[in-house]
């Protein structure tokens, strides 16, 4: 008998059926990975397994009895447990707060807690000191000590959702390894993800979801790679390859550096060019693109000093930043706004917007980008990833750059989208314009790079030339082939 | 198509505080037949007047995420020196000029602190506030400035085309506001801050200027009211304007604009000026003591706060 039983879940947001009659068992000391593309239903029905959203029809049975959660309190005093990423951390408390908080005795004895906290993070390998502010650790620390509070309160299920998104290779080697030491204590985890490496790396069976429905559950000692793309995608996945291009006038030199853990670093692009960043978190690898937008550190294009990003907009560069979110969109402005907002100066007259040109620009951009739905006044917040990560490049293209900037631009962006937004990408480099493409996803540098500059301890440690091998790169970027 | 359902729902949220606006119309007309009188409705619109006015400048300031405590106490102070500059024997323009100037000279003063050296707003227009004050008590040693040049008298009491002139000053400034926030580059860049200043930063716009601007806008604001309110009263006082800070934020936040940045406009802080106008003078014509009416006045302001954001989680 399954630790965990759901059965016909139905979910239903307005016209969209998140949830159409899914069913999902969870044996005990299960790790369970569910996968689909962005949308499929994944965290609506984890939402309802953690009390979050009420199902509108379904049951579901927990150790052979019939439960119903209303709350997110009544499924953790059951046992279930949902790992967010830091939003359920209160930042200014230490680590022992956190870990006890909602459960400190009203007279609090520091050292008897100290030692509480001590033990718990023990469990999850984790040598900090619980003195520390929670503010100020990473977010791996962060997410073991939201998996040591949940084993604390007897936590039977685990879900995590897309728990290594954030983290360094290091980090989610440690993860995986505390997933393991769990889960042979008997504790069930739902792990959310879309890195199928991951899944296989770690993960007993796999439920693929799509359209809110179920698709498949397979064991993974008897599937492959291939099948659950197709689950996923429900068609044959196009292989992304890169033609050989020529070489091309050199476009200029960036000189980036003086910023935290990067060293002073030339990269050299040309017209056409796509080059490539590799580099775990903490190699100097995340900061050169923002250096080179003018955004800290110290930046110098062609030998002139970028000293602010409408510096860089001017010279023709422009970032796509790494966090659609926060950093490239205005939420609820529309997708015309948000198009417009890096060409202001130009889609004006006396201060006037021009709407005619502004309109003509944002169709340009929509059919270019081929947007969905190719509305220009829906507010972004209601678009896809993908969609809303074709509008922040709209943005950056209207400045019509000589040069684009690209940080991790398939984020948290779906299969289909992201082939798509490789496409685009091609088609821009395939116009002249030089890319430099800074990502941690291997597979997309290795298929759209023309060479890759691998950052290791703020510099360039290796420059990689085409055929590209997969080991190579990672044993690059990891520093693998040093210990050999 | 799905352009005019935006349009729509755009529409809803705002027909939420018409409606309300015309449920009190209808109340107070049955309560009172003095209510529904063409003097006593131009009554209420002069009444609004600097209200309004104030809460245009305020209006732009809070979509860019700010807020401006500071503009009861500049209205006294440039109050004060656009009258004494009158009385002193200037020509009532260049006195009326000046006043504005000074108004948008210190909202800039607001705003370097703000935008260039990072204090937040609250802080810097709540130092504002009795800087102001200060500067227009000890500029008019406490006393009220009168023997103003009949240019005031017109400004406070004359009419145009059957309308008081506070009421075409109101409604120039609400359009001039409007204009700016909805068909200019300028406007646009207000609400990105408003909404997600990074991304404005990032998309390379001048976020400092920008914010400098709104507060310099909400300066002017302040010493236009002033002239206003010095017309009603033919005199300047030192002491004018307490509180009136918080009637402009209650109507841009009754409004609709949200405290957050980055989504409103004036349309709505008219209808909020006009809701709390209205209820005062209702309750003026029902003679509910002042006491009371203060507490009416919170507990409205709250309850439009509450159906708003009722029909805002129902939308989404």
């Amino acid at each position: 008998m399954a630790l965990l039983t759901m059965t016909g879940m139905h979910k239903r947001f307005g016209n969209v059926i998140a949830l159409d009659d899914v069913d999902f068992t969870l044996e005990a000391g299960e790790v369970h990975a569910l996968v689909g593309e962005n949308g499929a239903g994944k965290s609506t029905l984890m939402k309802v397994l953690a009390g979050v959203q009420p199902p509108d029809a379904g049951t579901m049975t927990l150790a052979e009895r019939e439960v119903r959660f209303a709350s997110v309190t009544e499924a953790q005093a059951n046992g279930v447990v949902m790992v967010y990423q830091e939003l359920a951390l209160v930042p200014s408390l230490s680590v022992t707060e956190n870990l006890l908080l909602g459960r400190l005795p009203p007279l609090v004895r520091y050292g008897d807690l100290r030692a509480r906290a001590r033990d718990l993070l023990a469990q999850v390998d984790l040598a900090i000191d619980p003195n520390a502010e929670v503010g100020r650790l990473g977010i791996g620390e962060r997410q073991l000590i939201e998996i040591a509070r949940a084993l604390s309160r007897e936590g039977r299920v685990l879900v995590l959702d897309e728990p290594t998104a954030a983290l360094s290779a290091t980090e989610t080697d440690h993860l995986f390894e505390i997933i393991g030491k769990v889960k042979a204590q008997g504790v069930s985890v739902v792990y959310i993800s879309h890195r199928l490496e991951e899944v296989f790396r770690i993960a007993d069976r796999v439920t693929v979801l799509r359209d809110g429905k179920r698709v498949g559950t397979r064991s993974l000692a008897e599937t492959s790679a291939e099948e659950i793309v197709r689950l996923m995608v429900g068609k044959a996945v196009r292989r992304y390859e890169r033609p050989q291009r020529h070489e091309a006038e050199e476009l200029g030199r960036f000189e980036v550096g003086g910023g935290g853990d990067l060293q002073t670093t030339t990269i050299a692009l040309r017209a056409g060019e796509i080059v490539g960043l590799a580099g775990v978190i903490g190699s100097g690898r995340e900061r050169v693109l923002p250096t080179a937008f003018g955004l800290h550190g110290t930046a110098r294009w062609r030998e002139r000093p970028l000293r602010s990003p409408r510096d860089a907009i001017r010279e023709g560069i422009v970032l796509v930043p790494s966090d659609r979110k926060t950093q490239g969109l205005v939420l609820e402005l529309t997708v015309q706004e948000n198009v417009s907002l890096a060409t202001l100066e130009r889609l004006q007259r006396l201060g006037f917007m021009r709407s005619g040109l502004e309109r003509q620009q944002t169709r340009r951009w929509i059919e270019r980008l081929s947007l969905r739905p190719p509305e220009p006044h829906k507010p972004v917040f209601e678009l896809s990833g993908g969609n809303q990560q074709k509008v922040v490049i709209a943005k950056a293209l209207a400045t019509e750059p000589k040069v684009l900037l690209l940080d991790e631009p398939t984020r948290g962006v779906d299969v289909g989208a992201r082939a798509e937004l490789y496409d685009v990408i091609d088609d821009l480099s395939s116009r002249g314009l030089g890319l430099l493409l800074s990502s941690s996803d291997t597979e997309e540098l290795l298929g759209l790079s023309d060479r890759i500059l691998v950052f290791r301890g703020g510099r360039i440690a290796t420059t990689l030339t085409p055929p590209f091998a997969y080991e190579e790169v990672v044993a690059h970027v990891t520093g693998a082939h040093q210990v050999a | 198509m799905s352009l005019a359902r935006i349009k729509w729902r755009e529409i809803l949220g705002r027909f939420g505080l018409v409606m309300a606006l015309v449920a009190l119309v209808v109340i107070l007309s049955l309560l009172s037949d003095r209510f529904m009188t063409s003097s006593n409705v131009i009554n209420v619109l002069r009444q609004i007047s600097i209200n309004a006015i104030i809460a245009s400048g305020m209006t732009v300031v809070i979509i860019g995420r700010g807020i401006d405590l500071s503009v009861g106490s500049l209205l006294a102070l440039t109050g004060v020196v656009g009258a004494s500059l009158a009385v002193a024997g200037l020509p009532p323009g260049v006195a009326i000029a000046g006043a504005l100037a000074l108004g948008t000279f210190m909202g800039v003063f607001n705003g370097v602190f703000i935008a260039y050296a990072g204090i937040a707003p609250f802080i810097v227009t709540l130092a504002g506030l009795t800087i102001f004050r200060g500067m227009a008590l000890a500029i008019t040693d406490g006393r009220p400035v009168s023997g103003l040049p009949p240019v005031f008298m017109t400004i406070g009491y004359g009419s145009f085309l059957g309308l008081p002139v506070p009421i075409w000053i109101m409604l120039g400034f609400l359009l001039l506001t409007h204009v700016i926030l909805r068909y200019t580059a300028l406007g646009r860049a207000i609400y990105a801050i408003g909404g997600n200043e990074e991304a404005a930063r990032l998309s390379g716009i001048p976020v400092r200027r920008t914010i400098l601007f709104t507060f310099a806008y909400s300066g002017l604001a302040a010493s236009l009211a002033a002239m206003v309110l010095t017309g009603r009263l033919n005199s300047a006082q030192p002491s004018a304007g307490v509180m009136f800070e918080l009637d402009a934020i209650a109507a841009v936040v009754v409004g609709g604009t949200s405290l957050f940045g980055g989504r409103g406009g004036v349309f709505g802080t008219l209808v909020g000026a006009l809701i709390i106008g209205v209820i005062n003078n209702g309750m003026n014509l029902l003679n509910v003591p002042s006491f009371y009416q203060q507490i009416v006045k919170g507990g409205v302001i709250l309850a439009a706060l509450l159906i708003e954001r009722l029909v805002a989680s129902r939308r989404t």
